[in-house]
């Protein structure tokens, strides 16, 4: 492997967290600064004290009742929890994020929150896109803002663009294909109409120059694609991490990227939805794992959410819109092994509003960290265009790529 | 001058409707607006595709038959260990419907003599928007539309609301359903059995409660808007006036003469007077969270709130405010009647300026072309739910309660606009081409709107297919002007 990181310990860089966000481009540096950072967004408010039980919370067990998750042993039919330390698991479902963590390349972040505290998703996600404290406060998208920064175009694996991606930077965009080729003529008659329309002169472009490059993509998505139905609702997450692996992966791929999945919203019946969709999320890790392979080593990912859920559990066995839950960072370049995040406690006083986990990181602290320590932007770029107004919002140190922190020898 | 001709027909058509079918311009070309206000007080055309579709009544039974047909199968187990029996059986009892349903949806939209009409009942389909990958609802997502929205899309916003929020597509979509007040009645018994099991086998009692999801929905998506000043405290107490609000029990249903599938569970009730934005309800029952929707529906909030809808759906991305305004003003005057505000924007001169111009989303834009080719549906509507969802809009799965985005920004984007060419040529090669003369075809379903240079390519196209393909990949077929 690399000795870059042991080459750092010998020049005393990598002595604390502090050291990174001293020399924000240093990580990027040393890992030949092409880093990639993916984004990873689940709409509907995922529950933290779900996928990451806090069982050694004296409060928990209570408050949560039958959704209780142990590695003690099943509390109903589920199986154990997945032991990270002395406080906190995985749910069981999440086996594959649990090696990653064996191997200190999974770092999962409780009571995080976007400044918005309000309990409506699409103010919350609309927060957690622009990258400002309000809901309102921008137009455009932070990754956006972020590529544009990059001078590079960043890649969106949706359908359509999502706010986090919206801004005046090109953004290209994937998801699976329609199986048909378009007739090529059809489209030299289309490129003169399409530039004279301001607004889809640049999308019509991008889409007839992304064609050309995708052929190998098409191929490796072949295994994937299933015609449309309930089966391939199941298996699009897998599908879309796998195809922004392989993007990322190409030689001068995209170092910005952003996929999103849906259906996290759990007011009723909680358990058994959250195991299928926790085993969605775990397979669709892996498959940007395995594709990602090349470039995994320089990568980082952010699994985020638009905020947490109520740590009592509601009538209905699920749980209603709270503020506090949990983001996953993964990747080759992520510091994991470890839980971050400061636990404010489940006692009633310790909840907010007698009802949520009282958030402790402001969500940004992360996308800052990981834009700076990773990706090398520097702080005067992050803190005014990508997250404006955001210069007393210390990054979360020691996220990424620090030798003083893991251990080599334990590297695969 | 020839180009001038069918400007606000074209609007009319293709803006306020579903898209110009081959001779409707000149038909309507004479006074555009009253074609638009008349489909306000004519019956909804489509009655002839609906026949004979199933009642939620109808699915709520075949569910409880379903139910025992999984019973028995899970009692004998399954030979068959490569196929997913229950998904089979599934399909079995309901694929046929859901096919029915599909079908009639998509021959209203290319068929109906009243589109401005049918966008509507759609526009109210998406702000009431349930996502039929929740199971449960999964059933009622197009009856929701057939016997909730249909009747009432030309009546007052009341009455549609409370067709809406009692249907069983939205009671089991927001989790209604199981809500109980944890001092009803109902929730006491229950809770007495279960702390005695609790105690049993050492295990913390399980408490029946309330689920707040439809509560918030209502006050967020359905009436008020977010940021109208309602709290968590009202989002509470509100949920606790809803508590009941529910379905027919299984032996309720299977009984002869039901009448409704929907049934206020008395045993379920929160008992109390709630307070919700600073006024107190007593408890009368099922109508204490009636009469707070009546509240809510005659709200100046709720009023601004569908208004801005409105206008956003029909006129442009971003409203003029003036029109905002007018519409909400109206909606205020007239007690929340619907077809006085659709034919205050219809009249109002800020619907038809300069700035007036919307995107079509990828089901708009996929029936406009089903619409100005005359293309044939067949029996097989799966193709077209297949295109649609590959577009980005799979029919009843906004995947949220928010439905649908109706901005060009969302719309447009590299990926997006590639799949609505591909679909142009795929819908081309569909359109009957017989005697077609592609110059006079765009120009009627365009009229002033086509541009020179689409003309000219059209014109240059090595085949008539060629043509048309290029005519609904044109951005002006894509945009609604």
């Amino acid at each position: 492997m690399s000795s870059r990181r042991d080459f750092l310990t010998l020049l005393g860089l990598g002595a604390g967290a502090s050291t990174l966000s001293l020399w924000p481009s240093l990580s990027s540096a040393a890992t030949g600064g092409d880093t990639r950072l993916l984004v990873v967004m689940l709409r509907g408010g995922l529950d933290g004290l779900h996928a990451v039980p806090p069982y050694g919370d004296p409060g928990y067990a209570a408050l949560r009742g039958p959704l209780a998750l142990s590695p003690a042993g099943p509390t109903s039919d589920d199986a154990a929890a997945l032991k990270l330390d002395a406080n906190f698991a995985l749910h069981p479902a999440l086996g594959f994020l649990a090696r990653l963590y064996a191997q200190g390349y999974c770092l999962p972040i409780v009571a995080a929150a976007p400044p918005y505290w309000g309990r409506s998703h699409f103010e919350a996600q609309d927060c957690v896109e622009n990258g400002t404290d309000t809901p309102n406060g921008a137009e455009t998208g932070w990754l956006n803002r972020a590529a544009g920064a990059l001078h590079q175009h960043g890649m969106s694996v949706t359908s359509v663009t999502p706010l986090i991606m919206r801004g005046t930077s090109k953004i290209d965009s994937w998801t699976p294909p329609l199986p048909m080729r378009v007739n090529p003529i059809l489209l030299q008659r289309l490129e003169g109409l399409y530039a004279e329309d301001p607004r889809m002169a640049m999308a019509f472009a991008d889409a007839v120059a992304q064609q050309h490059a995708d052929a190998s993509i098409d191929q490796q998505m072949k295994a994937g694609m299933r015609p449309v139905g309930p089966k391939a609702v199941e298996e699009r997450f897998a599908v879309m991490m796998r195809a922004a692996g392989s993007f990322m992966a190409r030689p001068g791929g995209p170092r910005l990227c952003f996929v999103e999945d849906y259906g996290w919203d759990t007011h009723a019946n909680q358990a058994p939805i959250l195991a299928r969709k926790l085993a969605e999320l775990d397979q669709a890790v892996q498959a940007f794992h395995d594709a990602s392979a090349p470039v995994w080593r320089r990568t980082a990912a952010v699994v985020v959410t638009e905020f947490g859920r109520t740590a009592r559990i509601n009538g209905t066995n699920g749980t209603d819109h709270g503020t506090g839950g949990a983001m996953f960072l993964f990747g080759g370049a992520v510091n994991g092994g470890r839980v971050g995040g400061d636990w404010p406690g489940m006692r009633p006083s310790q909840l907010y509003e007698n009802r949520d986990i009282h958030a402790t990181t402001d969500q940004r602290r992360v996308f800052k960290a990981l834009l700076g320590a990773h990706i090398g932007l520097p702080d005067a770029v992050l803190s005014t265009s990508v997250f404006p107004n955001s210069a007393g919002l210390e990054p979360l140190g020691g996220l990424v790529g620090s030798p003083a922190v893991r251990s080599v020898g334990s590297r695969v | 001058m020839h180009s001038a001709r069918f400007g606000a027909a074209a609007s009319a058509a293709n803006r306020f409707g579903l898209g110009a079918r081959p001779g409707e311009l000149a038909r309507i070309e004479n006074n555009p607006h009253a074609w638009l206000l008349d489909q306000l007080h004519q019956p909804l055309d489509g009655a002839q595709w609906l026949a004979g579709l199933p009642t939620s009544i109808d699915y709520l039974r075949a569910e409880i038959d379903l139910n025992r047909k999984r019973r028995e199968l899970r009692k004998h187990g399954t030979t068959d260990k490569s196929a997913n029996p229950l998904a089979q059986l599934y399909r079995e009892e309901f694929g046929e419907d859901l096919k029915r349903e599909s079908l009639a949806r998509w021959r209203i939209a290319a068929g109906t003599e009243t589109p401005f009409a049918e966008r509507l009942v759609r526009f109210w389909s998406n702000h009431f928007a349930v996502s039929v990958d929740k199971g449960p609802a999964h059933l009622y997502a197009a009856p929701l539309e057939r016997e909730a929205i249909r009747p009432h899309v030309m009546g007052r916003f009341f009455d549609l609301l409370l067709a809406v929020e009692t249907h069983p597509a939205m009671l089991r979509y927001l989790d209604q359903v199981q809500s109980v007040g944890p001092d009803s009645i109902f929730a006491m018994r229950v809770d007495r059995r279960l702390a005695r099991v609790a105690r049993r086998e050492h295990q913390p009692a399980r408490q029946l409660g309330i689920n707040e999801n439809l509560a918030r929905e209502i006050m967020e998506l359905h009436t008020l808007g977010v940021g109208a000043g309602y709290t968590q405290a009202d989002v509470t107490e509100f949920a606790r006036a809803l508590s009941g609000w529910s379905l027919p029990f299984p032996k309720q249903i299977q009984r002869e003469g039901l009448r409704s599938a929907f049934f206020y569970r008395a045993g379920a009730h929160e008992p109390g007077t709630r307070v919700v934005l600073g006024k107190s309800y007593p408890n009368t029952g099922f109508g204490q969270a009636r009469a707070i929707l009546a509240d809510l529906a005659a709200h100046p909030a709720t009023a601004r709130h569908l208004s801005f809808e409105l206008a956003r759906q029909f006129v442009a991305d971003q409203p003029p405010p003036e029109l905002v305004d007018r519409l909400a003003s109206v909606y205020l005057r007239e007690d929340g009647d619907l077809a006085a505000v659709y034919a205050e924007m219809v009249r109002a001169p800020q619907s038809w300026g300069e700035a007036a111009m919307k995107f079509r989303t990828p089901q708009d834009y996929v029936v406009a072309g089903l619409r100005g080719g005359s293309i044939h549906i067949g029996d097989a509507p799966q193709l077209l739910e297949g295109l649609i969802a590959r577009l980005g809009q799979p029919t009843f799965m906004p995947r949220s309660p928010a439905g649908f985005s109706d901005l060009a920004a969302d719309w447009i984007a590299p990926d997006a606009i590639w799949k609505r060419v591909q679909t142009a040529e795929a819908l081309a090669a569909r359109v009957p081409r017989a005697n077609l003369d592609p110059h006079r075809f765009a120009r009627e379903l365009l009229g002033p709107q086509l541009r020179p240079a689409t003309l000219t390519a059209i014109a240059r196209a090595e085949a008539r297919q060629q043509a048309v393909a290029i005519l609904f990949a044109s951005p002006e077929f894509q945009w609604r002007v």
